[in-house]
């Protein structure tokens, strides 16, 4: 079982590695599209990101309601505890 | 300056006489498009209804549905090219059909699209939504499985996978050309390529003059006849691009693609 830090910190390693984006903007409270310009095709290959991760099957209905990194842990933290 | 200037050809005044039997072809090409009605009433409510019918394995079933789609459209192609409404030529054709191929070109006129599903043996294709919402066309793109693009991420899966087994057609500019403005690809065409396909061919359209495209109705025909010149273009490697993150590659190759279309699409037609 992963806390919610170790989480945050995995996603914020793979968005900085991903997108080569600065670590330091990565918050729970950053919105992706408007503030990491992450579009909707990058969040496909965040998908298998996530889906490496943990192992699990993820589809695009699990990111329907993702818009801040906050609520990409949120997905993450229901995949892992599934 | 006049209020429809927008909307008046930008050709010279002896282009604009019109010439090659301007009212032969008119009058076909509105013969054409009734045509084309009726034979989408024919393929729609006989030969596909048909197809769903005769008891088969859904592989099957989808390979029959695009025969009996790519016949009828090559039909089509043949019917005004013979009444006269357009001259085409497609070479390097038999380059395309592969399984794990995607086919990419650019988007100048409405039939663009025609032509390839019409000469591209088994192919998918990615179409705009609307086709599955309209319930005249929703049961013929379903049985031929296309796939449709209003959700981008549902649409990079599915064509991922349709990759798998088949051929693959794709519009990267998304919807038709705007004359005289710069093409824009969308990435996902790039992203698609990267995931899944074993190979990457673009075809180069080039129409002229430009006739059924984004800004005018069908019944505004070139004072010339128009001629459909579809270029097979040379796989691109993909292998460059293997190394980087999908999202940064797929950039890259976006720019890449784009870079070569406008390339070729320059180059005077020989």
């Amino acid at each position: 079982m992963q806390s919610h830090d170790e989480i945050l910190e995995r996603i914020r390693s793979t968005l900085v590695q991903l997108f080569q984006l600065d670590a330091a903007a990565v918050t729970p409270g950053a919105r992706l599209y408007e503030d990491l310009e992450i579009d909707s095709i990058d969040v496909v290959d965040l998908m298998d990101e996530v889906q490496r991760h943990t192992g699990r099957k993820v589809t695009p209905e699990d990111f329907r309601s993702v818009r801040t990194v906050g609520d990409l842990v949120a997905v993450m933290q229901r995949l892992l505890h599934a | 300056m006049a209020a429809h200037s927008e909307f008046a050809p930008d050709i010279s005044p002896v282009e604009a006489r019109r010439q090659d039997a301007y009212f032969w072809r008119l009058l076909m090409t509105g013969t054409s498009f009734a045509l084309f009605g009726l034979g989408a009433v024919v393929v729609g409510l006989v030969l596909l209804p048909l197809v769903r019918i005769i008891p088969a394995a859904r592989e099957r079933k989808r390979a029959r549905a695009r025969t009996v789609m790519r016949l009828a459209l090559r039909l089509f192609v043949g019917v005004m090219h013979r009444t006269g409404v357009l001259t085409y030529e497609f070479r390097g054709r038999e380059q395309l059909g592969r399984p794990g191929q995607l086919i990419v070109a650019n988007h100048p006129s409405l039939i663009d699209v025609v032509f390839l599903l019409a000469f591209v043996p088994s192919a998918g294709c990615v179409v705009k939504g609307g086709l599955w919402r309209n319930p005249l066309t929703r049961s013929a793109v379903t049985l031929v499985e296309f796939i449709r693009n209003d959700s981008t991420a549902e649409m990079i899966v599915a064509a991922a996978d349709a990759l798998r087994a088949q051929p693959l057609i794709f519009f990267p500019e998304g919807t038709r050309t705007r004359p005289r403005e710069p093409m824009v690809f969308h990435r996902s065409g790039a992203n698609i390529a990267l995931r899944a396909a074993a190979r990457l061919t673009p075809v180069y359209i080039r129409v002229r003059p430009t006739t059924l495209t984004k800004a005018e109705p069908w019944y505004r025909i070139p004072a010339r006849r128009p001629h459909f010149a579809l270029i097979v273009g040379e796989d691109v490697d993909l292998q460059p691009y293997r190394s980087a993150p999908l999202p940064l590659a797929s950039r890259e190759l976006n720019e890449r693609l784009l870079a070569q279309f406008e390339a070729e699409l320059e180059r005077p037609a020989c």
